[in-house]
């Protein structure tokens, strides 16, 4: 290191005219070939396709990707959009979806991380198994609980049947009424392990001396948590909270495979439209107007993200 | 704080049976999650095992009255056209997560070096950069990567696919590693640089060792992701002989949609090799999150 800033300084004093940040950058020169390749894959997969999306939001385009014969129409895609009965019901599913999952993943996540925080025998196999479903495919997984669904053959309206409390097998995923719930317990499934991971990580920062401190001065269980634990706790809450939120924002798998959004766009949320929208409509301009929008929605979220992540650094620089 | 001290002086016996109420709370709502998570993977075994005939009987069989493997000798068959697509499928899964997963090491390594060490103008800006790449959903990519895959002739290769994943990868895998770099105290490499090491050969000799927890969980991450990703395959790739798992059962379901044991030992078969890599290689991954993400 003091080598390194040697050389620096004796730069410094070669280049007298040019500006501070560009001699810095110069100087710096060596430190960017590390970040390079991450930087051109990046530039090229997501700086490329942004601007792409926004530029096609203001074409009205043909349908093929003949994107040569595409024409400019301002803002008529995010009027269309704002004005269509489906993008309300869509939104409302996307929010219910969203807000759903997050929150119960997040609360059963967190919940089974602090019944295993205590040891006990066959902790380590019991958490392996809880990991699991977080692990397999969400394809496999959309199969595993459509059979389980299964309106004629599925074992959940067969237990039902046979405790005496329905008469047939119930429609979980063919009724508008039962369709979004029912997803949400299969996006649950798959996703309160995450939850669990992180909390289980977060628990291990917890200082023993202050729960055994709390313990001496006559507090009990639950006081111990919420007055000690949860405190500690509540930065890894809010990045556990906002990766689940983006990633349920974000899901797509298990809506398509298990019902493609129907019946009548009950199970539709933003990403399903937006892809039925592109490759199955072929409504490049709409799909990319909806892509917009959604990206400014991200945006939002992504602010709190950064600023959750960016509070946790300055909490640390100054201890 | 008054309510913590007037609770104190309680007689022994309430307080410990108040614990108790807790714990038995705790090993009640295990047992809760534990049949909430296995009884699907359970079924999903069971029906693997039967016939497509015992398989759709209202009411089900709750165990199998005469258990086959039929199923995974279908798939597992070189002989029969489903078992060649399987197996082809198999290997496709493998080959791209396999080259995205080292692809990432290599790409994530230095970059999460850099941004632990080194404090050039833009640091910050950049991290944030990777960091919010996680957040923007695959959709908004679809349709311009498409286009550009096609402009530059990677539609319908696995390469389409292993440069995309790539960069799903590499914000979580860069976030992982940073956190391990951070912890390696950089007395150790000016030791090194003071007997006359470069600053590569340090990183190379002292760091990249003492991180191959990190890297061992990026590399997890990345391969998961990759035999997992469903999206970017289903629109990039057509044709049959280049599908990867996800996709192609999905094709395989769509020609069989009532043979829900050939189904389910298919959705068995897909899962075992991340499953297996995972429990594992976990601790590495826990312990990754711990360092990475949790503590920063």
């Amino acid at each position: 290191m003091t080598i390194a800033t040697g050389q620096k300084e004796a730069r410094r004093e070669l280049q007298p005219g040019s500006s501070r940040l560009l001699r810095n950058i110069w100087e710096h020169r060596a430190d960017y070939a590390y970040v390079l390749p991450a930087i051109v894959v990046m530039l090229i997969v997501i700086a490329y396709p942004i601007y792409y999306t926004i530029e096609l939001s203001f074409f009205n385009t043909p349908p093929g990707l003949q994107l040569r014969d595409k024409n400019f129409i301002g803002l008529d895609n995010y009027t269309a959009i704002l004005t269509s009965e489906v993008f309300w019901k869509v939104t409302w599913n996307t929010l219910i979806w969203t807000l759903g999952s997050t929150f119960i993943s997040f609360v059963l996540g967190f919940a089974t991380a602090l019944a295993l925080h205590r040891d006990f025998i066959g902790r380590g196999v019991l958490r392996a198994i809880l990991i699991i479903p977080w692990v397999i495919s969400a394809v496999a997984a959309s199969y595993i609980w459509k059979w389980i669904y299964h309106s004629d053959f599925g074992i959940i309206g067969a237990v039902l049947v046979e405790l005496g409390l329905a008469d047939r097998p119930p429609n979980f995923i063919d009724s508008v009424g039962t369709v979004l719930p029912s997803l949400i317990v299969v996006n649950i499934w798959r996703e309160f392990p995450f939850a669990m991971i992180m909390m289980m990580a977060g628990l291990q920062t917890v200082p023993d001396q202050l729960l055994r401190a709390a313990k001496v001065d006559g507090a009990n269980a639950w006081q111990r948590f919420w007055h000690v634990t949860f405190p500690h706790l509540r930065n890894v809450s809010t990045v556990t909270i906002l990766l689940l939120a983006v990633a349920n924002f974000n899901s797509f798998i298990i809506p398509w495979i298990m019902t493609g959004g129907g019946p009548s766009n009950a199970s539709h949320i933003w990403i399903t439209h937006i892809y039925e929208l592109a490759f199955g409509r072929q409504r490049w301009g709409v799909a990319s107007a909806y892509s917009v929008l959604l990206f400014l929605i991200l945006m939002t979220l992504g602010y709190f993200y950064v600023r959750a992540l960016g509070g946790n650094e300055r909490k640390d620089g100054s201890a | 704080m008054s309510t913590i001290a007037e609770t104190a002086p309680r007689d022994q016996t309430s307080r410990r049976m108040r614990v108790d109420g807790w714990r038995w709370g705790g090993r009640v709502f295990l047992v809760f999650m534990l049949l909430y998570t296995a009884l699907p993977m359970i079924w999903m075994l069971l029906t693997s095992i039967k016939s497509g005939f015992a398989a759709m009987q209202f009411p089900p069989q709750w165990w199998p009255d005469q258990p086959t493997l039929a199923s995974y000798q279908k798939l597992l068959d070189p002989q029969n056209s489903v078992g060649q697509d399987f197996l082809r499928f198999f290997w496709n899964s493998l080959f791209v997560s396999t080259a995205t997963t080292v692809l990432s090491v290599i790409v994530a390594v230095p970059a999460a070096y850099a941004f632990s060490r080194f404090t050039f103008p833009g640091r910050n800006f950049l991290f944030f950069a990777v960091l919010l790449r996680n957040m923007f959903p695959a959709v908004i990519f679809l349709v311009p990567l498409f286009i550009l895959m096609r402009a530059i002739g990677l539609v319908n290769t696995h390469g389409s696919l292993v440069l995309t994943y790539l960069t799903f990868g590499l914000p979580l895998a860069i976030w992982l590693l940073k956190g391990f770099y951070d912890n390696i105290p950089i007395q150790l490499e000016q030791a090194a640089r003071i007997d006359g090491a470069t600053r590569f050969q340090a990183f190379i000799l002292i760091v990249m060792p003492l991180s191959a927890p990190g890297i061992i969980a990026t590399a997890i991450y990345s391969f998961i992701g990759a035999w997992n990703e469903y999206i970017y395959a289903y629109t990039f790739l057509s044709k049959n002989e280049q599908l990867t798992l996800p996709v192609g059962i999905q094709r395989f379901f769509s020609e069989n949609t009532t043979d829900f044991p050939g189904l389910m030992a298919a959705s068995f078969m897909m899962s075992v090799p991340v499953v297996v890599l995972f429990l594992v290689l976990q601790r590495y991954f826990v312990r990754a999150l711990t360092e990475g993400a949790v503590k920063h």
